[in-house]
């Protein structure tokens, strides 16, 4: 039982301002490395009726796990379908008011997949929820990956007036296509047939259960590790911390539309966290590569791709570096000022954690 | 001008607008899917002017020349009956249907309706095997193909399809009459049918799950294959494939009466084998020296056409869709003769027909032609 219910007696109804605590509230990707995160946090605020979508072949142990870490048997209930299927989102958000929409089509590299994964399910899931006329609030999970990073209003400074990539296309990043696209789609869906959206942007999520280096430091394509990040902080972002914002953004009233950026405070540096992660995961020779230089080799490749006809693929362009590796900082100004939402988990006690886990899990592999 | 359409905006579409962008005297005015988006994406990136949900309203807006049929392969015959009615000819992602009764009725169509067709085996036209070919037809074998070896694997690992496919009861692959092999295996069976003379070969096939999808619980997806063929002359042919034999090779091996040739399509390497043998001690180091020469021409020749940019990962593509184009330009025979598209498919039926998940015994059938 939460303690919610423990102050208040275990069927008093909360309200939250969009809904209250018997409301149901769809979380869709929730066995996806964010999802058990924000199902936790659902539970911890007293919701009582989660529906957790999930894959038929998705991983559940993480999000049982904290399922049965707050007794929440009963109150999140896992249904698996697949977004591609009409009929299953139609079935899945009936009289559904709040949505968390998670799921995204990673991990491929080519666009096409990427859009499938990420437009046409949104989309999917846009129509069911206007057919069922519940919907009071959805809630995007997008990417920092849409963010252009070129011509920006305040140079140095990438917030939510930032310009998202006008030709996603041309990122060679498919991840980016599918983000770029499904944000598109949700906002054409907000005016067109006034779905109440929010739109959350979360930076790089890190957290138990993945180990990783973001590219934002740099790239181990060659078989040797190039660091590009240098000084640039790294818009880190710690999964509790995470959940909880997107929670928020579904939950406080009068901020249809908006956008929020998702990053914790204190981000290291892409060389401190570089050093941090050679020092507590594993070892490995990098060598840095100097802005200019790193450039330079962007602005080569790019014309050698245009030259050669694609010989070698566009990945590293101007566009690529400028998202990945210009000189950034980041602002958490707007969603600590309109959703008061502020990191519980400091960054250095969450690098600590995370750490331990990727030691952890390395051991455990050996 | 060609007028090029492109049915199903999958992955595979994707490098098929690609290739067809780098051909001259040709224009992608269409793109269908439908699901719209899809259509509405490739489009997008392609530059593509229109685009459809319905097959009918392409070929009735559009009235395309050609039309790339890029569908899972249940709908090929289909579609491309359906294009071949409309007067377009018709370029048809391997595998070209889901059997050889499918194959002949769309060969029989085309060939009524005086239109072409061709299907995606765009391996037998990457460099080194149009190399193999011209020395072939030079008589370097000297003479008809005695054997034949065809080795095509495909690596399982955590693609998305590969996570697709193991995690989905329902998915597309699955439900193909060959499962995961009736998508993946017609690369190799091509190269075979190129060579192999006949229509009706024997053909012995064996074929089980790996303990390395055994160990995931798979029991149904069959991912490995050994296959023996005799042709009616005699020329004979030996087919693998694996997910798990490593390295993942691609190879084709030849051998004639008198020489042999073998190329490997990842690494781009062409070998003659010679057939005959040096005297004494230099049969033990002469051979050497010249596939240590010949490997070292190999590196050169790949490294000159690199830096020619004419080095592609998907050249075969290229030049398999621009000779199609060509044949229906100017009137010549077709890229891949239909013989080898209908022998490509009965290998594939016979195959199909004696592998199953339940038994996986060691029969014997003759293909009827």
């Amino acid at each position: 039982m939460d303690i919610i219910s423990l102050v208040l007696g275990e069927d008093a109804t909360m309200d939250h301002g969009i809904v209250t605590s018997d409301d149901p509230i769809l979380v869709s990707g929730a066995a996806g490395f964010l999802g058990p995160s924000v199902v936790g946090n659902l539970l911890d605020k007293g919701f009582r009726r989660i529906r957790c979508l999930a894959r038929p072949t998705s991983n559940l142990a993480r999000l049982n796990k904290e399922i049965d870490l707050r007794h929440g048997a009963g109150r999140a209930d896992i249904v698996t379908g697949s977004l591609l299927s009409r009929e299953d989102c139609v079935r899945l958000v009936k009289d559904v008011p709040l949505i968390y929409h998670l799921a995204a089509g990673g991990g491929t590299k080519a666009f096409s997949d990427a859009f499938l994964n990420s437009v046409v399910t949104t989309r999917n899931f846009l129509e069911a929820a206007i057919e069922h006329h519940s919907l009071r609030r959805f809630v995007n999970v997008s990417s920092f990956a849409v963010y252009t990073n070129r011509k920006k209003p305040q140079w140095r400074l990438l917030d939510e007036t930032c310009p998202v990539e006008e030709h996603a296309e041309s990122r060679a990043e498919a991840y980016c296509y599918g983000k770029v696209k499904q944000d598109e789609l949700v906002i054409e869906y907000g005016q067109k047939h006034a779905v109440p959206y929010v739109i959350v942007r979360p930076g790089n999520v890190y957290g138990p259960g993945k180990d990783f280096i973001p590219g934002r430091v740099g790239i181990d394509s060659f078989g040797f590790y190039l660091h590009f990040g240098g000084a640039n902080p790294i818009p880190f972002t710690h999964l509790n911390n995470c959940a909880d914002a997107i929670v928020l953004a579904g939950l406080k009233p009068g901020i249809e539309g908006e956008v929020f950026n998702v990053v914790d405070d204190d981000l290291p540096s892409s060389r401190r966290y570089l050093r941090l992660y050679k020092r507590n995961v594993r070892s490995f020779k990098s060598v840095y590569i100097p802005h200019a230089l790193s450039y330079l080799f962007c602005y080569v490749w790019e014309k050698y791709s245009k030259w050669s006809y694609g010989q070698l693929p566009p990945v590293y362009t101007r566009r690529e570096w400028a998202a990945s590796w210009k000189k950034t900082h980041y602002s958490n100004n707007k969603i600590k000022d309109k959703l008061g939402w502020k990191p519980s988990v400091p960054t250095s006690e969450g690098l600590r954690t995370y750490f331990e886990s990727c030691r952890e899990a390395r051991n455990e592999r050996a | 001008m060609l007028k090029i359409a492109i049915v199903g905006c999958g992955k595979i579409a994707d490098s098929h607008a690609s290739q067809i962008q780098r051909i001259p005297g040709c224009e992608i005015i269409g793109a269908c899917d439908r699901e719209e988006l899809m259509a509405r994406q490739l489009a997008e990136r392609f530059h593509i002017k229109r685009h459809y949900g319905h097959l009918d309203a392409l070929l009735s807006d559009v009235r395309p020349d050609i039309v790339h049929i890029t569908t899972p392969p249940q709908s090929h015959f289909e579609i491309g009956r359906l294009c071949l009615e409309a007067g377009c000819h018709i370029y048809v992602e391997k595998p070209f249907t889901i059997n050889a009764a499918e194959t002949e009725e769309l060969i029989t169509l085309a060939d009524r309706k005086g239109l072409k067709l061709t299907v995606g085996t765009d391996e037998q036209f990457s460099e080194v095997a149009r190399r193999m070919r011209r020395l072939v037809h030079a008589g370097y074998l000297g003479g008809p193909p005695i054997h034949i070896e065809s080795t095509w694997c495909y690596e399982l690992g955590d693609s998305a399809y590969t996570r697709a496919l193991l995690g989905d009861k329902q998915h597309w692959a699955r439900t193909l009459p060959g499962g995961l092999l009736h998508n993946t295996i017609s690369h190799g069976v091509a190269k075979i049918a190129e060579y192999l003379p006949g229509e009706s070969p024997q053909v012995v096939a064996h074929g089980f799950v790996s303990p390395f999808l055994k160990g995931l619980g798979e029991n149904d997806l069959i991912d490995e294959l050994r296959v023996i063929m005799q042709a009616e002359r005699g020329t004979t042919a030996y087919f693998t494939f694996s997910s798990q034999m490593r390295p993942a090779l691609h190879e084709f091996r030849l051998f004639g009466p008198k020489n042999g040739l073998a190329f490997d399509e990842d690494q781009q390497w062409l070998i003659k084998l010679r057939g005959d043998r040096f005297k004494s001690y230099a049969e033990k180091f002469l051979p050497q020296a010249s596939f240590a020469k010949q490997y070292s021409w190999s590196f050169f020749r790949n490294a000159r056409l690199f830096l020619a940019r004419d080095f592609h990962l998907n050249s075969g593509k290229r030049h398999l869709i621009g000779e199609f184009y060509r044949s229906i330009n100017d009137g010549t025979p077709v890229p891949i003769a239909y013989r080898e598209i209908l022998l490509t498919s009965r290998i594939m039926d016979a195959i199909f027909g004696q592998i199953s998940a339940k038994s996986h015994s060691i029969s014997d059938v003759r293909i009827t032609a």
